[in-house]
Formats: structure tokens, sequence, C-alpha cells
């Protein structure tokens, strides 16, 4: 191939890279400089803002509460909560043989395809009973069900993907299949671990469906629902709405950008297998 | 060998406990859910009164003679062949032509993937400043360029409504199938990449004949999260529309939402998950059935 036609190609693909950057970048930019904007501003959508009108962030978190820190309290242990299942679910069904544990896999499997819709009216009444109705803890146990299947999903292809020999070599050596757990396989998988916790912590943090349902109140409902009724009331103040949402964008987003290679490593072990 | 079989009857009972949690979990949060909406889907029922009414399949067929109802299916079918093309479609371009090299592959990369992290509901918040009719950043560039006659009522006109929604979701969904995509062409050994060149392939035709095939895995992946969250799509359609206007952008789940908490119509809500529920299985089984299978084979290697 020709040096020019070369060069040409990647000045294409170059060109192509930047368009969809801008498209990508584009409304998150718009978002930040919108929450930058005094009232009267807002309307010349393209112009920079004269200056950084702080109002926007003071009025969002007041209308945020404790909402930012309900999502906090939620996701945290809910997301540790939920990749302990997933590696305990799937470790047996890595390492078990014959048709029993295909079976238990492809039961937890088919819980990844239920919408859940069809359990939010009997789920809504189970917690209801349970006495867990507009409370944390009651978001984390939810939070963690609805993860078994994923998680093991997930969980079950890295730890198969992790070499057998090590398993079999340290139950000669005398160590039992539940320390081998605890002291080999989970030091070992850090990385799928993480990458499965960035997962988590993304759906979790995002959820709309199990928070509208599930809490009613100020001390259990989360970040998101509280920004869906912001940005449903009759008089949307764009303003004050950007500077909410771009505060609740940042704790994923830091996670992902902090654990980025983990991450990607993660899904590799999981998908190349 | 009495020890061996010691030692593999402790390794089952071991097995057997570590299952025991998830598998309480799944019957407590899917199975018993999951027959207890279809029991109500029989019955007609307020969510507040002592006694419910047994119905039969009477919610079924209403459903049916509802155009409300026949359109959200279409919708939905819609939305699943929508992210199945658009979003990893682009995903996969983005992907290809970022693993040729490029300078920055860092940034591209970020900003690729940073959507994709957003809660549904600043997704919703931020598309719906885009989409402004009078002074949008959409009808505002199209002003710009002299295109204005172009700009159109994006959320409100109900022809129009699902496209702008689908727009929105498409910058919301495609890092994912970008991001597996990328890190799966990068797991693919560069001999294979180098041996097509040294044939005297070009870059297309050893994407599509040598990267692509070797991409299966990543394939499998994006295209089964895809129909899995096509089904189950809720927030962002709710975030932005609440299924308006004259319910022209519901999908199921927001219309079973809307009968349920809205109109406390339980038992015709639960016959609108119980329809989904099949709907899904329809579209979704043979995928979970052949991920399954394809678990089995690589052990048996």
């Amino acid at each position: 191939m020709s040096s020019a036609l070369q060069q040409r190609q990647t000045v294409l693909t170059r060109t192509i890279l930047v368009v969809f950057a801008i498209v990508f970048a584009a409304p998150l930019i718009v978002a930040a400089i919108t929450s930058m904007k005094s009232p009267s501003e807002l309307t010349r959508v393209l112009a920079l803002p004269t200056e950084f009108y702080w109002q926007n962030y003071l009025v969002a978190f007041e209308r945020m509460g404790r909402s930012f820190f309900n999502s906090i309290a939620i996701t945290v242990p809910a997301v540790a909560l939920s990749i302990l299942i997933g590696a305990i679910a799937g470790y047996p069904l890595a390492y078990m043989r014959g048709s029993s544990g295909r079976l238990v896999y492809f039961l937890l499997l088919t819980g990844m395809l239920v919408p859940f819709q069809i359990v939010q009216i009997p789920l809504f009444f189970l917690i209801q009973r349970l006495g867990l109705y507009d409370t944390i803890a009651g978001m984390w146990l939810v939070h963690t069900a609805y993860a078994v299947p994923f998680c093991t999903f997930f969980m079950r292809n890295f730890f198969a993907s992790v070499p057998r020999s090590m398993y079999e070599a340290a139950l000669i050596d005398g160590c039992g299949p539940t320390r081998y757990f605890w002291k080999l396989l989970l030091p070992a998988s850090t990385s799928g671990l993480a990458a499965l916790a960035i997962i988590q912590s993304r759906s979790i943090w995002n959820d709309l469906l199990f928070a509208i349902t599930l809490t009613s109140s100020d001390s259990a409902r989360p970040v998101t629902v509280q920004i869906s009724g912001f940005a449903s009331s009759l008089q949307v103040e764009y303003g004050p709405l950007m500077a909410a949402t771009l505060v609740s964008v940042l704790p994923v987003m830091a996670a992902y950008l902090m654990f980025q290679k983990a991450f990607v490593r993660g899904l590799l072990g999981g998908a190349g297998k | 060998m009495a020890l061996r079989s010691l030692m593999s009857n402790r390794t089952t009972r071991t097995h057997l406990a570590f299952l025991a949690l998830p598998v309480v979990l799944f019957v407590t949060f899917y199975i018993y859910p999951i027959v207890s909406s279809i029991h109500l889907s029989l019955h007609s029922w307020d969510g507040f009164s002592p006694a419910m009414r047994w119905v039969g399949l009477q919610n079924y067929a209403t459903l049916l003679g509802q155009p409300r109802f026949i359109n959200a299916v279409f919708n939905n079918i819609t939305w699943v062949v929508f992210m199945l093309v658009v979003p990893t479609g682009i995903g996969l371009l983005l992907a290809a032509l970022l693993d040729r090299g490029m300078r920055g592959e860092g940034v591209f990369r970020i900003i690729f993937f940073l959507p994709f992290t957003i809660p549904a509901v600043a997704v919703a918040a931020i598309w719906r400043w885009m989409y402004e009719p009078s002074n949008g950043l959409l009808t505002t560039v199209l002003n710009l360029i002299g295109l204005g006659g172009l700009s159109q009522n994006w959320l409100g006109d109900p022809n129009i409504v699902n496209f702008s929604l689908m727009g929105a979701v498409a910058w919301w969904t495609t890092g994912f199938a970008f991001l597996v995509f990328f890190a799966g062409l990068r797991n693919i050994p560069t001999e294979c990449i180098e041996a097509s060149r040294i044939e005297g392939a070009t870059p297309w035709q050893t994407f599509w004949k040598v990267s692509f095939p070797l991409l299966w895995p990543s394939t499998i992946i994006v295209l089964g999260m895809s129909a899995i969250d096509a089904m189950r799509l809720f927030d962002v359609v709710w975030a932005m529309t609440k299924g308006g206007p004259a319910y022209s952008s519901e999908v199921l789940a927001t219309q079973m939402y809307d009968l349920a908490f809205g109109r406390f119509a339980m038992g015709q809500a639960s016959a609108v998950a119980v329809y989904l529920l099949i709907i899904a299985a329809v579209i979704i089984m043979p995928y979970i059935y052949y991920m399954s299978n394809r678990v089995t084979e690589s052990e048996a290697e």
C-alpha cells in the first residue's frame, strides 16, 4: 500500500473519531456550562457564562437534601454484598461437574431475562410485609437479590478463566475447598471483582425503578428519584437542574476513571472465556 | 480411594453450601414474585381492598383490544431492533477505528465511554435541555447552520418522540459496546493481524475476515446485554416523557408502572408484566440457552 494512501486513511480515521468525540462530549459540556449560568443567560445556549453563577449549585444541594448521602449509603454496601454473592455462587458453578451444576447455572441465567417489572408489584408488598419499605436496608436487600444472576454469570466466567491446576494443587496440599475460596481464589480475582464492582456501582447508583417503587421519604430516597422529581416539576429551572445532575454523575464517573485498567482487564477475563 | 471419595464428598457439600444463599435469594425474589404476578394477573384488584375478584384471562383479553397496549408492544420490539443495531454498530465502528493505534487513544476512550456511566435520570435531564424546542442546543445549532426549518418539537410530537428518545439512548449506551469491542480487539493476538497484513490484505479485509470473527465472544456479550436492556427499558422513557405525548412513547414497563402505581389497576398491570416476560423469554431465551451450552462445551475441552 502506498504511504500517501495510508496517510489519507489515517486522516480520515482521525476525522471520524474527532467528530464522534465532539458529538459525545457536547451534551456534557453544554450541561456543565448551563450549570454555571444565571437565569438571564440561559437562553443564549452557545454563549459562555459571563461569571460563575454558584447559586445554581446552592439551590441544587438544597433540593437534593440528603438524597446524595442516601445514594452513597445504599450503593456502597449493596455493591459489596452483590459481588460477594456473585463470587459465592460463581465459585461452585465454575468447578462443579455434571448436570446438576449446569441446571442451577441455567436457572440463575434465566433470571437475567426477567424484566424487573414483572416482580415489581409483588416485591412492593413483600418489602412492605418485611417492614423494609422506605428503608436503606431494604434497598440493600433488593439490589443484592436482583444482582444474583448477572454477578453469578460474571464471576463464574471469571473463575473459569483462573487455571484449574491452582485448585487441584491446593486440594492435594490439603487446603479445603472453603479455605481455597477465601485464601487463594478471591485474592487472585481482584481485577474481576473490581470490574464487577464498577458495573454494579453504576447500575445501583443509577437505579430509578426500585427506588421510586420502594422508597417514599427523604430518609431513604436516592438522588435519582430526587432529580427525576426536580426535572418533572412544572417550572423546570435548568441551571440548578444541570448542577444537580452533574453532582449526581460524578461519583460513578470518578470510580470508572480510577479503576479503568482493572475494568478492562476484568471484562477481558469474563468475555475472553 | 476412600480418601478421594471422602474429599469429593466434602467438596460437593461445600459447593452446595455455597449455593444455598444465592438460591434462597433467587427463589424469594424471582420465583415467588413471578408466580405471585401471574396469580394477580387473573384478578381484578386496586391494591387496597381486602378482596381480589377472580376474572380469569379477562385482563389479558382486554389488553389485546387496546391500541395503547399494542402500541407499547410495537415500541418495545422497535427498541430491541434499535438497540441490537445502532449502539452496537457505532460502538464497533469506533472500537475498530481507535484500535488502529491513534494518538490520544486514552482521551477518546474516556469520551466515548463517559455517557454510559451517567444515571438515566441525568441523561433525561440533559437531553430534555438539548431538545428544548425554542432554545435547546439542537434547535440552536440547526438555526446557526441555516437548517432552522428542520427543527421540531422533539419531545412533543408523537411522530418523532421515539426517534428523539433513541438519540438520547444511543448517546447513553454506545460506550458499553465500544468498550467491550475495544477490549476484545486488544485481546486478539497480534500474530493473526500481522499474518494477514503480510498476505497483503487491506485493513478493511483484515478487519472483516480476521478480527471480526475473533470478536465473537465480545459480540455475544454486547448483543445479549442490549436485548435484555431493551426489554427492560424504563428509566429514560419515564424520566423524559412519562410515555407521552398521548402514550406514543410508552413501552410495556412504563405502561405497567402507570397502571399499577398511577391507576391502581394491579391485575391489569400484572397482565402487562406477564406479557412482557413472555416476549422477553421468546427473544432472549435462545441466547441464554446458547450461553449455558457454550459454557459446558468450553469445559469439555
